[in-house]
Order: C-alpha cells, then sequence, then structure tokens
C-alpha cells in the first residue's frame, strides 16, 4: 500500500486491514476493540467530521458491520482533488454478541447516530451515554432493521394481539 | 425556582412538523432539552431493502416533503454510482437547474414556516404564494407539483418542455422582483432582527464537532459547500458563490438562506446559458430484471438544508441490500438542537429550531 | 439599524391596491400542465393485456382484470389494468413501462365519492362515451369525477425516448448478401455470450410470446435464465416442451415473436435466435439434462417419419418409458428439415446434435427404410401398440401448364443439393412461387450458379401469382431474397413453358394477375389473358407448394381414413385419427405448416398415444 495514511495506519495498530477504495475513498478494516483508537487517530489526522455511522446485516456471514465514514470540513473547492482521501472505516460484530465501544468521546455526532443503531439493530454500544429510544415506540424480540425481522410477523405478533372487543361489555 | 418538564410539541403552534421536544425549565429558561423524533417514522430505509431498484424511486422523494428533489438525485446518484450509469452531460444541466429551483421553493417553504412562526404573517403568504409560482414550473416541467419524481437514474425522465427556459426565467423575475420587499418587511425590519440577532448561536466549533453542514456552518462563515467541494451534476460548470455570515445565530442562518435563494436564480440563468443540446437519458437496464453489481458507494449532495448523504450497498441482486441516508436535520435536529437550546428562552423553541431548518421527517426516514 | 427599518416595512402596504393574486377556486379553475399526472387512460384497442404495468406498480395498485367482452387472440390478452387509487401515487412507472404505449396519464384529478368502491376503476377511452368523456362545454369543474372527464385531456404519455425497455434488439451478426450468395456457408453468424444476455434483458417477461406459441414454451422462463447467464437451466426449460432446439432456433416460424408486447413500437425479442443462443452453446446435452428413458411400459410404438413431430412424439413417449421406433425413408432424421431448409439456414450438424440426444435415450431409428415399401403399414399396426405418422407433405405440386413436364420439381432440387451431389444449374434460371421454399429454390439456384459458373452473367428470376402485400413467404425471408439480387416478377401466372426446336426449355410464358383469391378469401386465380410477357430462361423450378403421400396407406384403409374439409386428416383431441391406434401430428393435420406447430401436435398425440395404451 502506497497510501501514507493507510501505512501508518498500518504502522499504528495492529489488526488494520486496508482494502481497494469505495469510489475513491480509502476502506480500513479494523477489530472492534481499535474503533475508538482509529477514529482518534484519524480525528487527529485531519478528518474532523463523520458523515455517518451506518450498520448492515450480513446475515449469511452472521454479523454486521458497523460503517463509519470520515472526511474533513474544508473551503478549498474541490476538496478530493486536493489529494486527502475520505476514509471508509469499518468494523464486524458477531450477531450474537451485538456490542461495541461507544465513538461519542471522539465525535459529538456519534451519539444520535450509535443511539439509532442500538435501537435498529440491537447492537449494544459499551459506554454511549444514554442508550433509550429514539424512534420506536414498542419493543420487540427482534430489532426491526435485522434481516430475520419479518414485518407481518410482527404485525401479526403485535397488533392480532389486541384483545376483540366484547359485545357484552 | 421550581424546575418544569415542559412539551414542546409535536401538538405545539410553536412547532412545524411532527417532532417534539422535551423541555427541562427553570422559569423561562431552558436548563435541557431532549428532542424526540419518532412520530412518523415510516422506516422508508428499511422498505427500500425489499423493494426493486426502480420501484424505490418513486418512494424516496417521499422521505421528505420540503425538499423531495434532493431525494430523488441522491438515490440516482447512488444507483449510478453502483451500477456505473454514465449521465448525459446535457441532462446534468437540467438536473442542475431543477435543483436551483427546488432549492428556491424549498427556501420560500422554509421562509414561509419560519416568518408564520414568528408571526410575520405578510412575509409568510408572499413566500407561499411564490412556492406555488415554483410549484408551476414543476408541473410543467414533471406532471408533479409536490412530489416529481423527476430525476431517475441515468437522467432525467423528459426534457424541457417547448419554451419551458422562457416561462422559467420570467417567473423567476417576477419573483426577483419581490426582494427589496422582502427585505424592507423581513430582513432589514427591525422587528425580525431584534428578534432573531443573538438568538440560538451556535458557534463554528460546536458546529463541526457535531457535524453541522449547510446554513449552521455557513452562518459562522465557513464556506462549506458540497456543490463547490465534491462537485456533482452541473455546478462546476458555472460561476457562482457560497454566501455566508459570520455571527452563527438564527438571523445570519436565514440571510445566508435569503441570499442563496438569490446566487441559486442566477445560478440557474447561467445553468441555461451554457446548456448543450442533446440527450437527457441514458436507458437503464430493463427496470423488471435489474441486477446492481454488489458493492458499496457513499454519495453526498448539496441539499437546500445541508448535506445530504447515501450509503447505499447492494449484494447483486435485484434490490437495495442496505439503504442509509445521512440527512442535514439529523445533526441539527438531534445533536446540535439540545445543545443550542440549553439557556434559551421558552419563546424562542421554535425560532431556533425553525432556523436551523429542521425538518422532521428526515429525521424519521 | 436605524429605526427607519422599521417603520419602512409600511411600505409594502402598496400591494393593498394591487391586483388579488389568488385565484378564486373552483368559480376560476386552474389548468394543469400539459404533462400532468392525473387519472389513467387506456385505449384498450391498443393495450395487449400483458400486464407490465401492474409488474412496475411500486404500490401494487393495479391489477390485471379479466375482461369477459374481449377476446384473447395471441399477443392480445383478454385482460386490463385496473386501478386502485387508494394505493395509485401517480408515479407514472406504468405509463414508461407501458410497450404499446396505451396506458396514459390524464390531467384529470378530481374524484370525491362518498363509496370507496368506486376509486378502483378500469381506465378505458371510449370517445364515443358522451356520459364519462364531456366536450369542454358540457364540462364542469363541480362535477368531475372518474366518471365526468374532459374529453381530449390527455396528461402525462409515453415516449419512446424515455421509455423502461429497450425498443431495438441486438442486431443479430450476419454474413452480408455479397458474400454469402457465393457459397452455402450459414448465414446467421448467432449472439455471443454478451450479445445473448443483453438481448434477454429486453424481455419484460410478460408471456404473450407463451400464449402465441403453439407448443406453450417457456419462454420467459428460458429468456430470463439466459439473462442470468444459466445456459444450462435455459436448456432444461426448453426440453420441457421442445426436443429439437437446434433446429427450432434456426428456422422456427415464431409465432412468438409476433406476439411480443416490445413489437408494437420496436422490435420483438429475438426469441428464436436465443434459443439458438442456448441449444449452440451447450456442447453436450446429455450431461446438462440428465434425462433417462422412464420405467419400461412394455409398449411399443412405431412412428412413421423422423421430422419435427416424429422426433418429438418419440422423444416425449421414451421419457414415459415406452419403446419407440422411428421409421424414415432418408438416410438421417429430420424429415422435410432434413432436406428442404438449405444449408445457408440449417447446417445438417445441427439436426444431428437435435437427432442424436434422442437417439442417445434409447429411440431407434431406422433409416433408409420406407413404410409401404420397406416395412408394410399393417405389418406396422400389428407389431405396434400404436403408430404415429408425421409424414409431412413430401409430394412437390406442378403447375401443370403445357410443357412443364420439362420443368424441375423444387423438392427434388432441394434434397438434391442438400444430400446428395448438387444440381447442375443453368445460367438463366426460373422459379416459380412466392412462399418460403420458392425463396430457398431460388437463393439456392443462386448460389450454384455463383459456383458453377463463377465470374459469368448469371439471372435468377422468381415469378408469384402473389403481389408483393400477399407474397406467403416471409418479409424476411423475400428482403434477403432480394438484398441478393434475385429478380421477382410478382402478380405473374405462368401460362406455358416455351421450348427451343431441339425441345429444350428456353423460356416461361406468364400472364397477369387480376386477383389471386376470390371474395371468401379462397386460392381461385384469375388472369388478364391479354396482358403477356416472357421470362427467358433455359432452366425452370416449381415451387408452388407440397402435398401429402399417403401411398403407404393400403387403399382399403385409406377409405376408412376421414379427411377435414381443408384436405387435412382429421384427428380427434387425443390426436388419433379414424384409424384406431394411428395418431397422426404435423403438416398432414394442421394448417400453421411449421416445425414448432408439429411439435404441439405431437405433444398432445403423445399423451393420446399413452392413454390410450393403458387403457387397452
Amino acid at each position: 500500500m502506497t497510501n501514507p495514511l493507510g501505512t501508518r495506519l498500518d504502522a499504528t495498530f495492529k489488526g488494520v486491514e486496508l482494502r481497494s477504495g469505495v469510489d475513491g475513498r480509502l476502506a480500513v478494516v479494523v477489530p472492534r476493540e481499535a474503533i475508538v483508537p482509529v477514529l482518534t487517530f484519524l480525528k487527529e489526522d485531519g478528518y474532523d467530521y463523520l458523515q455517518l455511522i451506518s450498520c448492515v446485516d450480513w446475515i449469511d456471514r452472521g454479523e454486521f458491520e458497523l460503517v463509519y465514514l470520515l472526511s474533513f470540513y474544508t473551503e478549498d473547492e474541490v476538496g478530493r482533488d486536493g489529494g486527502k482521501q475520505e476514509v471508509l472505516l469499518k468494523a464486524t460484530v458477531p450477531r450474537e454478541q451485538a456490542s461495541a465501544p461507544t465513538a461519542t468521546g471522539v465525535f459529538a455526532i456519534a451519539e444520535p447516530h450509535e443511539r439509532e443503531i442500538h435501537e435498529l439493530y440491537g447492537i449494544h454500544f459499551e459506554g454511549h451515554p444514554r442508550l433509550t429510544p429514539l424512534f420506536l415506540d414498542r419493543d420487540y424480540e427482534i430489532p426491526p432493521f435485522r434481516k430475520d425481522f419479518d414485518t407481518k410477523q410482527y404485525v401479526a405478533d403485535v397488533f392480532d394481539r389486541v384483545p376483540p372487543i366484547d359485545e357484552e361489555g | 425556582m421550581r424546575e418544569l418538564e415542559l412539551y414542546f410539541g409535536p401538538q405545539h403552534l410553536g412547532m412545524v412538523g411532527n417532532f417534539s421536544i422535551t423541555l427541562k425549565v427553570e422559569g423561562d429558561r431552558i436548563l435541557e432539552a431532549t428532542a424526540n423524533p419518532g412520530y412518523l417514522h415510516r422506516g422508508f430505509e428499511k422498505l427500500m431493502e425489499g423493494r426493486s431498484w426502480i420501484k424505490n424511486f418513486p418512494m424516496v422523494c417521499r422521505i421528505n416533503l420540503v425538499d423531495p428533489d434532493h431525494m430523488e438525485m441522491i438515490y440516482a446518484m447512488g444507483v449510478e454510482k453502483l451500477a456505473g450509469i454514465e449521465v448525459p452531460e446535457r441532462a446534468q444541466f437540467v438536473r442542475s437547474i431543477y435543483l436551483e429551483l427546488a432549492r428556491v421553493s424549498s427556501h420560500l417553504f422554509g421562509l414561509w414556516a419560519y416568518a408564520n412562526m414568528l408571526g410575520f404573517d405578510t412575509v409568510s403568504n408572499w413566500a407561499m404564494y411564490h412556492r406555488d409560482l415554483v410549484l408551476d414550473l414543476f408541473e410543467e416541467l414533471t406532471g408533479g407539483r409536490v412530489y416529481h419524481i423527476y430525476v431517475w437514474p441515468g437522467g432525467v425522465r423528459r426534457d424541457f418542455p417547448e419554451g419551458f427556459t422562457d416561462r422559467m426565467v420570467s417567473t423567476l423575475h417576477s419573483i426577483g422582483g419581490c426582494v427589496p420587499d422582502y427585505d424592507t418587511t423581513f430582513f432589514n425590519n427591525k422587528l425580525f432582527s431584534e428578534r432573531a440577532r443573538g438568538v440560538g448561536v451556535v458557534s463554528r466549533e460546536e458546529a463541526l464537532a457535531m457535524g453541522g453542514v449547510g446554513q449552521v456552518i455557513r452562518a459562522t462563515g465557513m464556506k462549506y459547500d458540497v456543490r463547490k467541494v465534491d462537485p456533482y451534476a452541473a455546478y462546476d460548470r458555472v460561476p457562482w458563490e457560497v454566501h455566508t455570515r459570520d455571527d452563527g445565530d438564527a438571523y445570519s442562518r436565514i440571510c445566508v438562506v435569503r441570499d442563496e435563494m438569490i446566487e441559486s436564480v442566477h445560478m440557474i440563468f447561467n445553468l441555461i446559458d451554457a446548456m448543450p443540446e442533446g440527450d437527457v437519458y441514458n436507458r437503464v437496464p430493463n427496470p423488471l430484471k435489474w441486477k446492481i453489481p454488489a458493492g458499496e458507494a457513499y454519495v453526498r449532495c448539496e441539499s437546500s438544508r445541508g448535506e445530504l448523504g447515501l450509503y447505499l450497498v447492494s449484494d447483486g441482486g435485484e434490490k437495495p441490500h442496505r439503504v442509509h441516508f445521512r440527512t442535514p436535520s439529523y445533526a441539527h435536529g438531534l445533536a446540535i438542537l439540545e445543545k443550542t437550546l440549553v439557556g434559551a428562552n421558552i419563546a424562542d423553541v421554535g425560532n431556533i429550531m425553525m432556523s436551523m431548518y429542521v425538518v422532521a421527517p428526515e429525521i424519521d426516514r | 439599524m436605524s429605526k427607519r427599518g422599521f417603520l419602512n416595512s409600511l411600505s409594502v402596504g402598496k400591494h393593498l391596491f394591487g391586483k388579488p393574486k389568488t385565484t378564486c377556486y373552483p368559480f376560476t379553475p386552474k389548468e394543469p400542465a400539459l404533462r400532468y399526472r392525473g387519472f389513467h387512460l387506456n385505449d384498450w384497442d391498443t393495450c395487449t393485456g400483458c400486464g407490465n404495468c401492474a409488474e412496475i406498480c411500486p404500490n401494487d395498485a393495479i391489477e390485471m382484470i379479466e375482461i369477459a367482452e374481449l377476446e384473447s387472440v395471441p399477443g392480445m390478452k383478454n385482460e386490463r389494468p385496473r386501478l386502485d387509487y387508494g394505493r395509485c401515487c401517480f408515479c407514472g412507472l406504468c405509463v414508461d413501462i407501458c410497450p404499446p404505449g396505451s396506458l396514459r396519464l390524464s390531467r384529470d384529478y378530481f374524484h370525491t365519492h362518498f363509496d370507496t368502491d368506486t376509486f378502483v376503476f378500469t381506465p378505458r377511452d371510449d370517445k364515443a362515451d358522451q356520459e364519462k368523456f364531456v366536450p369542454d362545454e358540457s364540462y364542469s369543474v363541480l362535477k368531475a369525477s372518474l366518471s365526468h372527464r374532459k374529453r381530449n385531456y390527455e396528461g402525462f404519455s409515453s415516449d419512446l425516448d424515455y421509455a423502461l425497455f429497450e425498443p431495438e434488439r441486438v442486431p443479430m451478426p450476419e454474413i452480408p448478401p455479397t458474400e454469402r450468395k457465393l457459397s452455402f456457408v450459414e448465414q446467421v453468424i448467432g449472439y455471443s455470450k454478451e450479445e445473448a444476455v443483453h438481448e434477454a434483458a429486453r424481455c419484460l417477461g410478460c408471456g404473450l410470446c407463451e400464449d402465441a406459441c403453439p407448443a406453450h414454451m417457456k419462454i420467459s422462463d428460458y429468456i430470463l435464465a439466459v439473462y442470468n447467464d444459466e445456459p444450462e437451466e435455459s436448456l432444461r426449460k426448453i426440453y420441457e416442451d421442445n426436443p429439437i432446439p437446434a433446429i427450432c432456433g434456426r428456422l422456427c416460424m415464431k409465432h412468438c415473436e409476433d406476439a411480443c408486447a416490445l413489437r408494437l413500437r420496436g422490435e420483438p425479442v429475438a426469441i428464436r435466435w436465443l434459443k439458438r443462443f442456448v441449444s449452440d452453446s451447450i456442447r453436450d446435452y446429455k450431461t446438462v439434462l440428465e434425462q433417462a428413458p422412464g420405467q419400461p411400459t412394455g409398449k411399443k410404438v412405431g412412428v412413421v417419419g423422423a421430422g419435427p413431430g416424429g422426433l418429438s412424439v418419440a422423444y416425449f413417449l421414451r421419457l414415459m418409458g415406452h419403446e419407440v421406433v422411428v421409421f424414415d425413408e432418408l438416410e438421417g432424421g429430420g424429415g422435410m428439415i432434413r432436406v428442404g431448409p438449405p444449408r445457408y439456414r440449417l447446417p445438417l450438424a445441427s439436426i444431428d446434435k437435435d437427432v442424436d440426444y434422442i437417439a442417445s435415450l434409447g429411440v431407434d431409428f431406422r433409416f433408409n427404410t420406407r413404410v409401404g415399401k420397406d416395412v408394410s403399414f399393417e405389418g406396422l399396426r400389428q407389431e405396434f401398440d400404436a403408430v404415429y405418422l408425421g409424414v409431412g407433405l413430401t409430394k412437390s405440386r406442378s403447375t401443370g401448364v403445357d410443357n412443364s413436364e420439362k420443368c424441375g420439381l423444387a423438392l427434388d432440387f432441394l434434397r438434391k443439393n442438400k444430400t446428395d451431389r448438387p444440381t447442375a444449374v443453368t445460367k438463366e434460371i426460373v422459379v416459380i412461387g412466392g412462399g418460403n421454399v420458392a425463396m430457398d429454390v431460388a437463393r439456392e439456384a443462386l448460389r450454384l450458379q455463383q459456383i458453377q459458373h463463377p465470374g459469368e452473367k448469371t439471372v435468377t428470376r422468381m415469378v408469384s401469382l402473389e403481389d408483393w402485400d400477399e407474397m406467403p413467404a416471409t418479409s424476411e425471408e423475400i428482403e434477403e431474397t432480394r438484398e441478393e439480387g434475385i429478380e421477382f416478377n410478382p402478380a405473374w401466372g405462368p401460362k406455358k413453358v416455351l421450348l427451343d426446336d431441339g425441345g429444350n426449355v428456353k423460356g416461361l410464358l406468364c400472364m397477369k394477375v387480376k386477383s389471386v383469391f376470390d371474395d371468401e378469401g379462397r386460392f381461385a386465380p384469375t388472369f388478364r389473358e391479354d396482358e403477356e410477357m416472357v421470362l427467358e430462361g433455359t432452366m425452370i423450378i416449381e415451387a408452388i407448394g407440397q402435398g401429402p403421400d399417403f401411398s403407404f396407406v393400403p387403399e382399403g384403409e385409406f377409405e376408412k381414413m376421414e379427411f377435414t374439409a381443408m384436405r387435412k386428416v382429421s384427428v380427434d383431441e387425443d390426436g388419433m385419427t379414424s384409424l384406431p391406434g394411428v395418431f397422426a401430428g404435423g403438416d398432414i393435420v394442421n394448417i400453421n405448416l411449421d416445425a414448432v406447430t408439429a411439435i404441439a401436435d405431437a405433444k398432445i398425440a403423445s399423451e393420446g398415444i399413452h392413454r390410450w395404451m393403458q387403457s387397452k
């Protein structure tokens, strides 16, 4: 890997895997323990803008993939041509033990993102200040954005349980 | 003084949209604010995983009623990037013009909501009327007034109708002719500036730390605009300016909105002049069995409220594997709003929220 | 900001004296834009009932409803879309996918009703319907509804440039006319894998073709398999209904393509070429198909004729476990397909590929064996539990004009060229006939002239009773024949073959045709006797049609065989003739006279034979 950032990451952290980028981004796969240190490292390196934390359910592989999209604020026109590559950080989390360290200590905006992922995928973020529900109203055995969540089954389970109105009173 | 918990919205006169904020107040002062989205969680992202690539296209615009067009654009951009579809040059110009029209329409809508909430009914009615004129243009171009379903993967759905550019120019001129009226009644009106200056100040550091985009950071003097930083469509083909203000307060934010609207109109005129002839659509593969190669893409564009992103994952099938929208209101409405409200007056809650241009459906997705 | 800033705002009070901007709706109605996406319109005359609109609808708002008053014909189902306006989001995807462009959106958008059932609506343009589509003067916004709409109020309509389907097919690579007429090399080169996948992608999967195919092949499925790059799966789907894909992939009459929804505003999907691609891309059918004959039943079936029908009957019955013996007078399989279609259209290797596979299932082929000469028909009936006649039309007809005995006959000519030594041809040839066989004859004659008289001036002329528009050959075939430089003389009928002093042919005297068919559409040509012309030619070949040859059936039995009014062998729904245990199909039974209909007949007959033998 000729990318200087890649080289530095590789030299600094154990178990970092660099992949060919997604449309010009540098894709970095790290073990989940390394999420916070790598994010801190990147932030200090100028990646001050966490665009998104996303989660993908790869049910066939039995794991969730956390995706951190990192960019930087710039006033330069056509900033990407300036040579700085955006970074896509990935870490996998087994579906069985769905938990990951929180990134709220590094990026404040991680708070609602992680809260959402916790709610929709059931991933626990260790050290997150408030993993309270964000969007949803009721608890259900399977969080709704998991691939094994069956919408129809959910409706049957939740709404058919409403007791039928008894005419007698 | 006694602490009270106060529910602001969703049924509240000062609240625009299905959104609520739980406030902890002491007297008139807010000690703590908790944003509660979820009143219209429609699960679009989940829904899209179960629909084919083309069936998602009429649906994405519905994520955001105020600015549906950028939703169409971002989805088209994502699909084009994943599937490797080229867009004809003319279509890029048509898209830019269309998106700038959308920005004008969306800003006018936002101005309506903001002015209306502050009690400037005259201005809000003007804004609504002028937005309607823009919607007439959309109707002529796309056949729909609010949900246009126009930008689709491969280009746009139809070319400009005969004489459309002339009518567009004349409509925009007539709206532009009212800018002095807007200025005297609203932007330069002491009644308004007193109400908005120094309210809801977000410093640049705070904004950047919490993922602020759009007017929120442009009001702190930062020239950050995706159209410049990461140009798409035809934004790098014509000259135009990014407008900023320095104070970071509600007044600065709404003035950025004003300047942007005017800039958009100028940009449309430039785009019309520079627009090439040619096709506006590269046919996509048969949509009934369209498969997109496995892969992932993150695309972004500058919606009327700031950076809008889309993280799209395909597993090589006929449907997306994961769709995740990064909407500007997400950062503004959840993180920044909660922070900014602390210490503000109850009467300024709506003022601050609307000046940040928070659109609830965007948060709930 | 000064105090004036606040007072300044009062200046907008001037607007109080302007004209109001608000329109007084509905008394001053607002005209929707020309592209407005309102309620649907559907032209029932062009709607094919293909159901692609229902397929693409993101909200399942469209359901295809069977319309009793309409008749289903090939390429046109009797179904029409029904909209549920409780679900419709007016996106217009249905308009952009509609192959005939019949479904459009109108500029009407009012409908208020207390009955929710009225929101479920089957759109239909009925220009004459004064009740539903009212003229401008009787239209009123206050009464507007789904059944009170403005006439000629079309909005968002289909535009081929923006359609969601691809109207043009992937061009089939072919050898150009100037080159191909010099030899018998196969004219059509065949799709590459990329081309085939690309062409298969055009198919919308509506299945109109499947209804039109006489054999009801699972066309959508096998095309989908090609699209998914699974030719093996595709071949398995094809073999469910058609055991001769290499043959049919080259010369099927493709009723399916005539029914393809895309034909209406573009070119149909190249279904035939895709079938050919599948059969060509798989070298060894046996390992892919993994078929085995069924459990032995102890029943024996004799098949007369190894043409498409005979081959198919043998294949289907063998899979059921019966023993099958096929008799044919030729030295290989294919029947008339073996001798008729020239090599440039159907090489023998392709025929043998299909026949060899059927033989590999354990079907016993007895070639060079003519029923009625080498074995007797009666003998067959005694030896076998059932007999299938797939003998086809093997006797060329003659015009019967003066000296016509000096002319060559089409089938003899074709057979010799393909399976024996090529005929010696002269430099000027006249071919009589306007059908596909006549085209084959002329184009073969042209090639032989090029080979036997290289560098010399040669002429091939065609003369047909029918004019351009009524010529029975396919337009494709006529076009290719013209491209090769063959001269056409349509609407001329032969009167007499002219001979020179030595008794050799020197030309054909023709007379102008007045009409070919009578008022009832029957073949009854009339001529203008006074308008004559002479077509010069030292060789004349008659290719005006073929008839069946039943000489192998003993006279006593032949008398018991029943025929239809069209002079076709009459069979029941199981394919059985009036002779018990004797089944028939193909050209002697149907009027389509093509391979795929013979396969369809064979499928019916094989099931009939199976039932009949079980019941015995």
